[in-house]
């Protein structure tokens, strides 16, 4: 028995988040209080508050089972934490709920349909929870006897003495076994685990009690406490795959060579069609419970009127998760027709989704948020330059200002100073142009690029191309 | 004084249901602890293969009985341990979501789902990358 009373027998899935410092590496949740208040600044997020508050009663919805099948979508300009709402919620919803992120134009591939990228992007998002039980013996090895015959060969027979703090106990032991104990070198002062239905021995490390036995070990020995109460327990592991995961496992059929490669390519829907009846029988026998999580959708506006009509099907489904979108657009032609359209978004999903709208930042909150992004980047800077940034972060973008943070820290260590000064911010703002500087740049000196158009903007609009499959 | 009232009501059902997640566990490692003995004493039994009568204590009283009897005893009393320690196990389950469910937090997830046959889980574990 996994020890049920201290909560631990849901033992989540171990997974290393290996995060690099990205853009939105900074955000640890919501920053929402209990009532669902925004903090001002809180958890890596800073202003926005309305939108947060939106967010948080959208994840309200969310946990408690009631929101599935239906959308929501981040509306405001570049730049005004769309991503970062998101990836609060993401953080806040915990590792249980499946959370998977895409951009828009990811399901442009051409090993898989648009709909299939859409259908694997909503499969994923939606988890399966199951629980695995094992019985196993686990204890202290006290004694390892075998008895060999006196001709060498032959079969072997022996005793394991094993012991917890509570008890101790012998068993008797087979040929088989005597051989996986050898195999795996048990010896006396090791803690070992015996699955039950299998027999296989595994060996967690050696005993603290034990520690002193030699001068010296071996870098790779691992010294463990003597376990605890009853010899044999019964391990509870719950585990949440994802739909999309169970669906891997089916279409993978032909031999180990499938399993390696990695790319699964399109997945047929008679398969689909079998998990899904699996995974509802599994729900009747109580075996598995769904966990609908969350697909997130950034730029939303790449998507083309298939993928919407796609998507509004998608959501009548009785397993759909919930789907979050984002897009910096206004009334744009949707994708795929000529027809405009608020977000670039057809009325009909538009009308299915919450619409949760962020607003520009003012500049108290682009120094709050310059600061972290400070902090985050490992960068000292000075209140002088916070104050020139957070003045180029005004006037050209946001994001422009965070990429000098890491420019001029760069800049400043290498005349050995610890902290980024004016002179640093002024340095980098000279070395790398914003957009609107770029832009002036190329119309001073248009001459002298190839193809080009003329400065009174008589682009011809390309069209744009269809993607076909 | 009547806050204070509730509250010393409140924090009694908390500490009662706690303490008998722990006597609970503190029985399913006595029961073990007896599985284990009884387990011994049958293959030794069942090694030695004794004539005639053999020694048995039971509890604080040691008696004299025929080998074939001793071991239809153990085997009796294997089985119960089995089915007393299961019965423990699934109540445990309940008891500790009550507790939770007192403490204000949600139950633990997944703790009454049945679990997996071996060969589902073989299968899962494919993609969940680990053991086995």
């Amino acid at each position: 028995m996994a020890g049920i009373s201290n909560a631990q027998v849901h033992e989540v899935r171990e997974i290393t988040r290996i995060e690099r410092i990205g853009a939105h590496s900074h955000i640890r949740g919501l920053g929402l209080d209990d009532s669902l208040e925004p903090r001002k600044i809180s958890q890596g997020m800073v202003g926005q508050l309305q939108a947060r508050r939106a967010a948080g009663v959208v994840l309200g919805i969310i946990r408690e089972g009631k929101i599935a099948g239906r959308a929501v979508l981040l509306a405001g300009q570049p730049g005004t934490g769309k991503t970062a709402i998101a990836m609060g919620m993401s953080q806040a919803l915990g590792t249980e709920a499946p959370f998977v992120c895409m951009a828009g134009s990811e399901i442009y591939s051409l090993e898989m349909s648009k709909t299939e990228a859409l259908t694997q992007a909503i499969r994923k998002s939606i988890g399966v929870r199951i629980k695995e039980e094992t019985e196993i013996i686990e204890g202290e090895v006290v004694e390892v006897q075998v008895d060999r015959p006196a001709t060498g060969v032959g079969v072997k027979i022996g005793k394991l003495t094993l012991k917890t703090t509570e008890m101790e106990t012998i068993y008797d032991l087979g040929n088989k076994m005597i051989e996986s104990l050898m195999k795996e070198k048990v010896q006396a002062g090791d803690v070992i685990t015996i699955d039950k239905a299998t027999g296989k021995i595994s060996r967690l490390g050696r005993s603290f009690t034990r520690a002193r036995d030699y001068d010296a070990t071996g870098p790779q020995t691992r010294f463990v406490q003597c376990p605890e109460g009853e010899l044999q327990k019964r391990k509870e592991v719950v585990h949440t795959v994802s739909l999309h995961e169970i669906d891997v496992i089916n279409s993978r059929t032909h031999g180990f060579l499938a399993l390696f490669s990695g790319d699964t390519g399109e997945i047929k829907s008679e398969v689909r069609d079998q998990i899904n009846a699996k995974v509802s029988e599994w729900r009747e026998e109580g075996k598995a419970e769904i966990v609908p999580g969350v697909l997130f959708i950034d730029e939303v506006h790449m998507l083309d009127i298939e993928c919407f009509s796609f998507l509004n099907r998608a959501l009548e489904d009785e397993m759909a998760p919930v789907v979050i979108t984002a897009t910096n657009r206004g009334i744009t032609r949707i994708r795929g027709t000529s027809y405009s359209s608020p977000h670039g978004i057809p009325l009909d999903l538009l009308d299915r989704m919450i619409i949760i709208p962020t607003i520009p930042y003012t500049e108290q909150e682009l120094k709050e948020i310059l600061k972290i992004r400070c902090q985050e980047e490992d960068c000292e800077i000075s209140d002088d330059a916070l104050i020139i940034l957070t003045r180029i972060a005004s006037e050209t973008s946001l994001r422009y200002a965070i990429q000098l943070i890491t420019t001029a820290s760069l800049v400043s260590r290498r005349r050995k100073s610890t902290e980024v000064s004016t002179e640093d911010i002024k340095r980098v703002y000279y070395l790398f142009l914003d957009e609107h500087r770029s832009t002036q740049f190329l119309k001073d000196y248009q001459d002298e690029y190839l193809y080009d158009q003329g400065a009174n903007g008589q682009v011809t609009e390309t069209p744009e191309m269809e993607v076909c499959q | 004084m009547e806050i204070s009232q509730k509250s010393i009501e409140y924090l009694t059902a908390v500490e009662k249901q706690a303490e008998e997640i722990l006597t609970d566990k503190n029985e399913i490692i006595g029961l073990d602890q007896r599985r284990n003995d009884t387990r011994m004493g049958l293959r030794h039994l069942q090694k030695e293969k004794p004539k005639g009568k053999v020694w048995m204590a039971s509890g604080p009283v040691l008696i004299k009985l025929s080998a074939d009897k001793a071991e239809t005893i153990l085997k009796k009393d294997q089985v119960n341990t089995d089915a007393e320690i299961n019965k423990i196990r699934s109540d445990l389950k309940v008891k500790v979501n009550r507790l939770r469910d007192l403490e204000y937090q949600s139950p633990v997830p997944g703790l009454t789902l049945q679990p997996m046959s071996g060969a589902e889980m073989s299968a899962i574990n494919q993609v969940l990358g680990g053991h086995s």
